[in-house]
């Protein structure tokens, strides 16, 4: 059923209103997470024109159409400024799919019902802490499910990035240059694991030991020969201001360094086009960015689902676009009826060479859907844009405990102005040692000690 | 056929054109509108890379990898004038100009280095492990001690200490580097020129140097040079006025003029051809050349209606009798332009096409289409400008008399002595002409004043690059951090630093990845030399980019981190400097071997290599060029009068005014380069004219006088000679602004050397060649027909 009361123009004129009053209230017929928690999924929430993205373009694009140089035109709007220039003139393509309208199938099951049962809960103490009523670390799931400003979007994805207790994906990365060559091929493991805000592993809420941690993360290399071996751990504190330790390990030198940690607007490896501050759009220590102000609600095309290859052994991507047809991920999108439009500013970095940047978060289930970073000049420079996903399609799945895996599936970074682009995406294992999954009980002893890193170092 | 049918053939031609004037006029309106319309797609647009010769093999690996070299940066020196840079007040100032530096559009903001970037970093190794951190903390130190801190930090980090601190502690740089499809150099330039420009004050000095520097200045130069080329205009076109004093004399030299530019720019824009800036000079000459080709055409003209006051016949006998020396001149010219596509440089190419094509323009717009205006523009008043040049022939016929009087022996010897010196002093030419900076600015010039300041204080700009090549560099194996590659970067340095003729400084991947070793093994410098294993070299190339981008090292290894550099710095470019550092870098790459299973090395690329391209090109191609234009001119002079001595005749002044120019730039201390090659050439084919113009008169003449030599001479001296000076003059008032106004050196050398051959071309013309008449008598001349039209039959009455 068409309400014609409720038309694109409605959307449009409420998103407007409420952003000129100040308000953010989630949801355009009801409010979103009412909804949510009383139906499991949000399509009373929002009118038609919101949930079909043939209803967003009047027909011109259906789903299941693609979007390229030719019709990216019609949804110009519902893009970022960085992918837009890439439909347009760097030849990339994005599939569409339905609106996931069904909130299970948006983040990780045990997730969801954290953020429902801890609804409310959270509060920002004096030194800008996510914390509970009592003033101690989070306890788990969203701690902002139905966020009134741009500071508690942010925190909830600062506090957790990958939304399990623990995660190992293993990953694939690639460098490509603006003439099209792929410079660098790495692959190598990713391991993150959280002492607190725990849902999943035991003991729950917090591992004791390490309350007054964040997260324990570290990244090791398996290819090229050059690498293997070589790896990281990163220990952060649970203080949000406080930038976290980093401990380095090249076999051939056999001893763990520390490095420092506060140049964040430079990549972790050569040949990438990321920074360390733009990992997950949220890579620094939430307090060191200030001046987070929502700037803008509404519809937006996001790789949110179907992102998972099951077809392929290891779930690789194919490419396309660019000068040689490997600059950008298949991606599939869908019509994210919401999204919220954070801008933040580097206030504690005076030597950043970027202005700002735009964070779009997906009103549904908060994840980042898109970032834009700004240069000084106002022009924008870098972009970190992930496809999620539901591991699971028709009988194929990959199980997480009682349910379905759910993670992201690729990253496109791009900096505009040099040309390059770092493709990431997470395969299903590598050498047959290493697997990608979510709260495996030993990757703490695995991968993130220092003594794990010596270990990786000789394997 | 005889020559009376030939007469008669060009006559019969010019009446039947003359007859269908109103059809072909409307044809040739067709053609300028097609042209026209091709004018909006033309281009300006300066390619450095184009200005070299594509074969030289420095050249080709200049192309190969145009990375190395910084070509995409800028310099910064800031310089105390009054002290050390370490202090609040220089300090703050670096702080804010990096800050401001990383505002300048299609900056590269991963690559702006200085003091107080965060790029800039000093390695400590620690119990706890590495400090790197950046030497100055997240604002401009305040205090004494954090001064002294940063101060001892910048000595802690001996690539920063030589690359961006000055030894006496005086100076610092800054560099950025720029995105090359993004660059759009004028309005980078003069973003980062404003910026020097607002930071500059009584105690600090800013210069601004790199390649995207001087392409700013040259493009800044380039806009000043449209003013430049409205005011030559403007100046022609007053000189033409006042010496033609009627509306033909004005209009149809200005039409010719008008009609082959737009034919010729409208035609490069058809083909997409962009037009060089730096060789402006020569349309502006093209210019000069159509207004002289009017000048002679109307005077003619004018001649010719005295005596048979007729508008439609004297356009006829008009284009009859100025067809052969008309044509002949125009296809020297045009020869004289295109002759220098021979050259393997593709902006000359580009230059013989539109020049060239400019020139032949010149055929239809000046040989067929002005007679037709003349026929119908309104009628000159014959007496008008003979006033105006009573003094010029009466001097011009006292030249005569010193060719062909009782004194012509005397003149012959001075003559003959002459020759012999110049031919004496142009043996010692050199080739080359170092500018330390650029050659296409002045000496003095902003940009190059800042060269000379870097190249003082730091390793500077003239760098020898030796390229370590990958053979493939698809391979996931990084050649750059191999143990062969890298042994053989340190060899090649350590052989070029114990030679005869060390660098001041080098500079490879080898000596990060040495640095690297010693900070991650503890810091002690036993550390420092790399163990020839490949587990410990990829271990400090992977150390080496801990946190930092491969872009990083891109004045070293490529993005892909399979090329590699060796870079030399010099302290100068003097020619005696490149071949020494060439010598040695030939011994250095011969002792480590050219060929390795996984790369080659090759030399070179650099400053020093690209200048030595450029010399040896010029060397090669100069008399090269020379040599075909001798044989295009004789050949084109023995036709036009059907006599090989003629031709050989005419070669004798234009050569000797060559080996006059060659001299003249000895004297003054200029070297031969790709200017003068150009003007050489140009001065060869356009200086020709003035002998074709007098040799034709003389033949003239010759049967108007009834065979007396020395009448003929000295007639044709005061009418075509008259002709001839004031068309020199002509263009020498074109081109000589260039060389007092012009902010480019390339430009401003060009005009000075091309007013010198053309003044050389006419003083020569007008003495040699009527001398030469006279000595040898050729029978040619007595051929009267050949250039005259029988009809006309006397001579100019005003000579009497």
């Amino acid at each position: 059923m068409h309400i014609r009361r409720f038309d694109r123009g409605y959307t449009r004129r409420k998103f407007l209103a409420d952003a000129s009053r100040g308000v953010l209230a989630t949801g355009v017929l009801a409010p979103l997470w009412d909804v949510l928690a009383a139906e499991g999924e949000m399509t009373s929430a929002y009118p038609d024109e919101l949930l079909s993205l043939d209803a967003y373009t009047q027909g011109r694009i259906k789903t299941g159409d693609e979007i390229h140089a030719g019709n990216v035109e019609f949804v110009k709007d519902l893009l970022e400024p960085i992918r837009y220039e890439q439909i347009l003139n760097q030849g990339r393509r994005l599939k569409t799919t339905r609106t996931t309208t069904d909130l299970m199938r948006l983040s990780p099951w045990e997730y969801i019902e954290a953020t429902l049962s801890n609804r409310g809960k959270a509060r920002f103490d004096e030194r800008g802490n996510v914390v509970t009523a009592d003033g101690q670390p989070w306890i788990g799931g969203n701690p902002f499910p139905d966020p009134k400003t741009g500071l508690e979007l942010f925190a909830a994805q600062t506090l957790s990035w990958g939304r399990h207790d623990s995660s190992f994906y293993a990953f694939e990365v690639q460098d490509v240059d603006v003439s099209g060559k792929v410079n660098f091929d790495y692959a190598g493991g990713w391991a993150e694991l959280h002492p607190v805000a725990r849902v999943s592993l035991s003991p729950k809420p917090y591992w004791e030991k390490h309350k007054d941690k964040l997260r324990f993360q570290s990244v090791f290399f398996l290819e090229p020969h050059q690498y293997r071996g070589t790896s990281f751990l990163n220990i952060w504190p649970y203080d949000h201001k406080t930038f976290p330790q980093l401990y380095g390990y090249i076999p051939e030198f056999r001893r763990i360094r520390q490095h420092p940690t506060d140049q964040r607007f430079e990549p972790l490896l050569p040949g990438t086009t990321m920074y360390l501050s733009d990992a997950w759009a949220a890579g620094d220590p939430l307090n060191t960015w200030g001046n987070y102000r929502i700037v803008g609600r509404g519809p937006f095309l996001a790789a949110i689902s179907d992102g998972w290859n099951p077809d392929e052994a290891d779930w690789r991507h194919g490419t396309h676009g660019g000068p040689k047809g490997d600059s950008f991920w298949d991606t599939t999108v869908e019509l994210v009826p919401e999204a919220i439009v954070v801008e933040a500013e580097p206030t504690m970095f005076p030597r950043a060479p970027i202005s700002k940047k735009r964070v779009w978060f997906d009103a549904r289930n908060q994840v980042v859907i898109g970032m834009v970073t700004y240069d000084r000049r106002g022009q924008p420079f870098r972009s970190f844009d992930g496809a999620y996903s539901l591991y699971e399609r028709g009988d194929k799945k990959v199980m997480d405990g009682a349910h379905p895996y759910w993670s992201w599936t690729h990253v496109i970074a791009s900096d505009i102005q040099s040309g390059g682009i770092t493709r990431l995406q997470q395969v299903r294992q590598l050498e047959n040692s290493h697997f990608s999954g979510a709260n495996q009980d030993d990757l703490y002893d695995r991968y993130l000690t220092q003594s794990a890193l010596l270990r990786l170092g000789g394997a | 056929m005889n020559d009376g049918d030939r007469v008669s053939l060009r006559e019969r031609i010019a009446v039947w054109l003359i007859a269908h004037r109103l059809s072909i006029g409307i044809l040739f309106a067709a053609a300028t509108a097609f042209f026209a319309v091709g004018i909006p797609h033309v281009e300006l647009r300066t390619v450095f890379s184009d200005l070299l010769p594509r074969d030289d093999p420095f050249v080709q690996v200049f192309k190969d990898h145009p990375d190395f070299g910084n070509p995409l940066t800028m310099l910064v020196m800031v310089r105390c004038k009054d002290g050390s840079i370490y202090n609040r007040e220089t300090l703050d100032k670096v702080w804010r100009l990096t800050r401001d530096i990383d505002l300048a559009p299609a900056v590269n903001h991963d690559q702006i280095v200085s003091i107080a970037s965060s790029k800039a970093r000093y390695a400590e190794a620690k119990p706890y492990g590495i400090d790197m951190r950046p030497l100055m903390g997240d604002h401009p130190p305040q205090t004494d001690e954090e001064i002294a801190l940063l101060r001892e930090r910048t000595r802690m980090a001996p690539m920063v200490a030589r690359f961006l601190v000055s030894e006496d502690e005086r100076a610092t740089i800054l560099s950025a580097q720029f995105i090359e499809h993004r660059l759009e150099y004028g309005e980078t330039f003069e973003y980062m020129q404003a910026l020097i420009e607002s930071a500059r004050d009584d105690r600090h000095e800013i210069h601004l140097a790199g390649y995207p520097a001087l392409t700013g200045w040259v493009y800044r130069y380039e806009a000043q040079m449209l003013a430049i080329f409205a005011l030559t205009i403007a100046a022609l076109i007053t000189a033409l006025a006042l010496r033609m004093r009627h509306v033909a004399g004005v209009i149809v030299p200005i039409a010719i003029a008008a009609m082959a530019a737009v034919w010729a720019v409208g035609l490069v824009g058809w083909l997409g051809i962009s037009i060089e800036p730096l060789l402006m000079i020569v349309p502006l000459l093209l210019i000069a050349r159509s207004f002289s080709h009017g000048v002679q055409l109307t005077e003619r003209y004018v001649d010719i209606y005295a005596q048979v006051r007729d508008k439609r016949r004297a356009a006829e006998l008009t284009m009859s009798v100025m067809m052969v020396p008309g044509l002949t001149s125009i296809l020297t010219d045009v020869v004289g332009i295109i002759v220098v596509a021979v050259a393997p440089i593709d902006a000359m190419v580009r230059h013989a096409i539109f020049c060239g094509m400019w020139a032949l323009w010149l055929i239809p717009a000046g040989v067929v289409w002005a007679p037709m205006l003349l026929s119908i523009l309104p009628t000159p008043k014959v007496a008008v400008h003979r006033d105006m040049t009573k003094t010029l022939p009466r001097l011009l016929r006292g030249v005569g008399e010193l060719v062909t009087g009782r004194r012509v022996r005397w003149t012959g010897i001075a003559v003959a002595a002459g020759a012999a010196l110049v031919v004496l002093f142009a043996q010692k030419i050199e080739i080359g002409n170092p500018v330390e900076g650029s050659n296409l600015l002045h000496a003095n010039s902003e940009f190059n004043v800042a060269v000379r300041k870097i190249n003082n204080d730091f390793p500077g700009v003239n760098t020898l690059e030796l390229i370590l090549e990958a053979k493939r560099p698809e391979l996931a194996d990084w050649t750059a951090q191999q143990v062969d590659t890298v042994l053989t970067m340190t060899a090649l340095q350590q052989k070029m630093e114990a030679s005869g003729a060390p660098p001041r400084a080098s500079l490879s991947y080898a000596d990060y990845l040495a640095e690297t070793s010693r900070i991650f093994n503890g810091g002690n410098t036993r550390w420092l030399p790399l163990d020839p294993d490949q587990r410990a070299i990829s271990a400090a190339a992977v150390g080496s980019m801990m946190g930092t981008s491969a872009a990083n090292f891109g004045h070293v290894i490529s993005d892909d981190l399979q090329h590699a550099t060796v870079s030399l710095w010099y302290a100068d470019n003097r020619q005696s400097t490149v071949d020494t550092a060439l010598a040695a870098a030939r011994d250095a790459v011969l002792a480590v071997g050219i060929d390795h299973p996984e790369f080659r090395v090759r030399l070179g690329s650099g400053v020093i290599a690209l200048q030595e391209a450029v010399n040896r090109v010029v060397q090669r191609y100069h008399w090269i060029v020379l040599a075909l234009l001798n044989l295009a001119m004789v050949l084109m002079g023995s036709l036009a009068y059907r006599s090989w001595v003629a031709g050989f005749l005419l070669l004798v002044p234009v050569n000797l005014s060559n080996w006059a120019l060659l001299s003249t730039m000895y004297a003054l201390g200029i070297g031969l380069d790709v200017n003068s090659t150009i003007v050489a050439a140009i001065g060869i084919g356009v200086g020709i004219d003035y002998g074709i113009y007098l040799l034709s008169r003389i033949c003239e003449e010759y049967g108007a006088t009834n065979g007396d030599w020395k009448a003929a001479i000295c007639a044709s001296l005061a009418t075509t000679g008259s002709a001839i000076a004031f068309t020199a003059t002509v263009m020498a008032l074109g081109i000589l602004p260039w060389y007092f106004l012009s902010g480019l050196k390339f430009v401003a050398d060009m005009g000075l050397l091309l007013v010198v051959i053309m003044g050389i071309n006419m003083l020569l013309s007008l003495v040699v060649l009527p001398l030469l008449v006279f000595q040898l008598k050729p029978t040619f001349v007595s051929r009267a027909t050949v250039i005259d039209t029988p009809r006309m039959g006397q001579h100019d009455p005003r000579i009497e």
